[in-house]
């Protein structure tokens, strides 16, 4: 078992499960998140921080995209990104260079 | 215009070579002292220590001799420079421990200098070059002016000592050459490729001059020129009695083994990680003044046995606008996170650390630009955001280990704000400068602690901000406040660190006003990511208020404490602008603090309650993104934070999940 981050666990299997309520987010660390739950919002719902509405600076969408565990609700990754955009945030272990 | 290749630009590139294959270039018309492998296995511990040691106090009395003999502000009180010691071949012994970005190109110049300078100019004794060339290397922009100057002994080359600084003017459409409307390098200061500035111990008034004559304050040039002339001095007589007590061989042996020690170190730490890809993306909004688009560096990280490797494939394409960097902006944005969040425990050997990395990054890109496109803000643009990228994937394989996880990090301060100010000071001198406060950003959330709030940023260890009053005393400028601000830090069960603002009115300026250049990323979306779960930092936030009532406030004795206590005409800045500042004008400005780590639903109740108390966290953010209730006497009301945390995590995979 490998703690991967505060959240995630690689367990002996290769499997990648929840560190809080130990439900299986990925059946293998190259898709390692593949039955989180994911959701875009509107990036002002990340809090305060974001200081003004992004339409004041650009003509592209923003959202505040997350994965959640199913199990627990924890937020596993979060971005504020353009909308239009792929998530770019992945990653993999055992991957051959 | 568009972006038009400029036929033969391509010799002012540098290109990668292997040392022995340049070494064999340059020795037809320089003798280059090296060793062999046996006289690094010769070396014993305690020698071995006590020159490394030494070498080390050398690159730290370069720095001080810099900081001494400079006029700057910039270098003087924030230590935007850095110093470095090469072997004869350019690779780099050691970095000093200010600015890792500028030190991390110090041996593309150098190399560069070695393939193309030997034979003519000719590289001898007492003779030292210039160059502020990013696409050749020694800095990231034309405003990082390198110096470095070849050593010799004995008749042969032995090493080189190099000290880059940020000049504050070297010309350019814009003050402070930051020109924000520029759509290429032709809008910029011009670069100057490596050039004999000292020869024979003599400096060149003709190069002097051709250098100056472009900049808007020449006498603190000069006197920045001179700064980095006495550094390399420094290094020049201290390395010199290094080699006359313990010899040639046995100093580069030690050079040698130095690099050596670092590499297998860092293989060795690289053994332990797992193998695996880590990607990530890293945001600009706007490449110039007027322009609403945002375009993205993207990296795949791979690490494999002993190696890593940085693939920028996907990255946009080079933009016209001055936010595109050189081949030197990709190493100066992975070196220093190698440096800080890899080699915490190794001897900051760059030379052999880059052993350990490749780079894959297609040229035409805007963190691997072709001339003409514009670089002027290239070190806090596309280079700055690589070092975003590159930290956030480092950080995550650091993480995965039960030991070095402790030395992962969340991605700090996600861009600089930058204000430059220009005119006339209170002495009725013309002046430009770079306002440095943004140097104190909010550090990253690491996995078992806050960020450091105001803590300063990955790239520059030993950067600091200068005082409000020696600020106040060089430039016609008066402070309304400068402080850590709420809520800036990336929330998280660990929060990122505070980034901070500064508010100021022009001061006592015989022209009743500065012109100000204003660039700023990060201000449609936050560029600081935070680590597991853990939210970004806060967006940068500028804000120029007209015609304000200050003035007469002051005179009644009141200082403003907030944008709201002053009445006048509020405009939200967007990233790049130019515009000038009257007396009654005030502006704001509000750089971004850390990322956070791990999910702020699982953040410790009572650290929440302390953080609102100091004023770190908004009553708003403790109840909206951490989930906790306060009590009227500020302390954590458990019940209703349980039930206000229960209604959080249900709102995030009910209605809308996809």
């Amino acid at each position: 078992m490998i703690h991967l981050d505060d959240n995630l666990m690689l367990t002996d299997d290769g499997a990648v499960m929840c560190a809080h309520c130990q439900t299986r987010l990925g059946e293998n660390s190259h898709e390692p998140l593949a039955h989180a739950v994911r959701r875009e919002r509107p990036s002002r719902d990340a809090g305060p921080g974001v200081h003004a509405d992004p339409k004041t600076f650009t003509t592209r969408e923003i959202v505040l995209r997350q994965l959640f565990c199913p199990g627990c609700s924890t937020v596993l990754a979060t971005e504020i990104v353009p909308r239009d955009e792929p998530s770019f945030r992945h990653w993999s272990l055992g991957a051959k260079a | 215009m568009p972006l038009i290749h400029v036929a033969g630009s391509e010799k002012f590139v540098f290109e990668e070579r292997a040392s022995d294959e340049l070494c064999a270039i340059a020795s037809k018309f320089v003798p280059l002292h090296t060793v062999d492998a046996a006289a690094e296995l010769a070396i014993d511990p305690l020698t071995y220590e006590v020159i490394r040691h030494r070498l080390s106090a050398i690159t730290d009395d370069m720095g001080d001799a810099l900081k001494r003999m400079s006029g700057s502000v910039v270098v003087t009180d924030c230590n935007d420079f850095n110093a470095a010691i090469a072997d004869e071949a350019g690779d780099l012994i050691l970095v000093g421990q200010y600015n890792m970005q500028l030190a991390a190109s110090l041996d593309m110049a150098i190399k560069w200098t070695l393939e193309h300078r030997s034979e003519n100019p000719g590289l001898r004794p007492g003779d030292m070059f210039f160059c502020n060339d990013p696409w050749i290397g020694g800095g990231l922009h034309q405003n990082d002016a390198s110096v470095f100057a070849p050593l010799f002994y004995d008749g042969e080359l032995f090493a080189w000592s190099g000290a880059v600084c940020h000049q504050v003017d070297l010309g350019g459409v814009s003050p402070g050459s930051w020109s924000v409307a520029g759509t290429d390098v032709f809008w910029e200061s011009t670069p100057v490729p490596p050039v004999k500035i000292v020869e024979n111990g003599t400096l060149r008034p003709d190069i002097e001059d051709m250098y100056l004559r472009r900049s808007r304050v020449p006498k603190l040039i000069a006197l920045d020129l001179r700064a980095k002339l006495g550094a390399n001095n420094v290094a020049q007589q201290r390395l010199t009695q290094l080699i006359d007590k313990y010899g040639p061989r046995v100093v580069k042996a030690v050079m040698k083994k130095m690099m050596h020690d670092a590499e297998h170190r860092l293989r060795s730490k690289l053994r332990s990680l797992p193998d695996g890809t880590w990607g990530a993306v890293a945001h600009q909004d706007g490449a110039r003044a007027g322009d609403s688009n945002i375009y993205k560096i993207v990296l795949q990280m791979t690490k494999h046995g002993d190696k890593l490797t940085f693939d920028f494939t996907g990255t946009d394409a080079q933009v016209e606008g001055f936010v595109n960097c050189t081949f030197a902006g990709v190493r100066g944005g992975i070196m220093p996170i190698i440096l800080t969040m890899l080699c915490n425990d190794i001897p900051w050997a760059p030379g052999g650390i880059y052993r350990c990395v490749e780079i894959i990054s297609e040229r035409g890109t805007i963190n691997n630009c072709t001339f003409p496109a514009g670089i002027g803000k290239a070190s806090v643009a596309s280079a700055w955001a690589t070092q975003n990228a590159v930290s956030e994937c480092v950080a995550q394989m650091v993480g995965t280990h039960p030991q070095h996880r402790k030395a992962a990090m969340s991605c700090c301060q996600g861009t600089w704000d930058l204000a430059l100010l220009a005119g006339v000071d209170q002495r009725g001198a013309p002046f430009v400068t770079m306002l440095c406060d943004p140097m104190a950003g909010g550090l990253g959330a690491r996995v078992d602690q806050d960020g450091v709030d105001t803590g300063g940023q990955m790239p520059i260890p030993m950067g600091r901000i200068a005082d409000v009053e020696i600020n106040e005393f060089s430039f016609p400028m008066l402070y309304l406040w400068r402080r850590e601000e709420m809520d800036s830090g990336g929330p998280g069960r660990y929060r990122g660190g505070l980034g901070g603002s500064s508010c100021f009115v022009p001061h006592d300026s015989p022209l009743h006003g500065v012109h100000l250049v204003v660039s700023a990323p990060g201000k449609a979306l936050p560029l600081a990511p935070g680590l597991a779960g853990g939210y970004p930092s806060a967006t940068s936030y500028d804000v120029l208020m007209r015609g304000t009532n200050v003035q007469q406030m002051l005179a009644q004795g009141f200082i403003p404490g907030d944008l709201d206590e002053i009445d006048g005409r509020h405009e939200v800045l967007p990233s790049h602008v130019e515009t000038n500042m009257a007396a009654n004008d005030v502006y704001f400005t509000h750089w971004q603090g850390g990322g956070g780590y791990g999910d702020p639903l699982r953040r410790d109740p009572h650290e929440v309650a302390l953080d609102v108390a100091s004023f770190r966290v908004s009553p708003r953010a403790a109840s909206d993104v951490y989930g906790v209730m306060l009590k009227t006497d500020g302390t954590p009301d458990a019940g209703a934070t349980e039930a206000r945390r229960r209604d959080l995590r249900r709102d995030r995979i009910g209605a809308g999940a996809a």
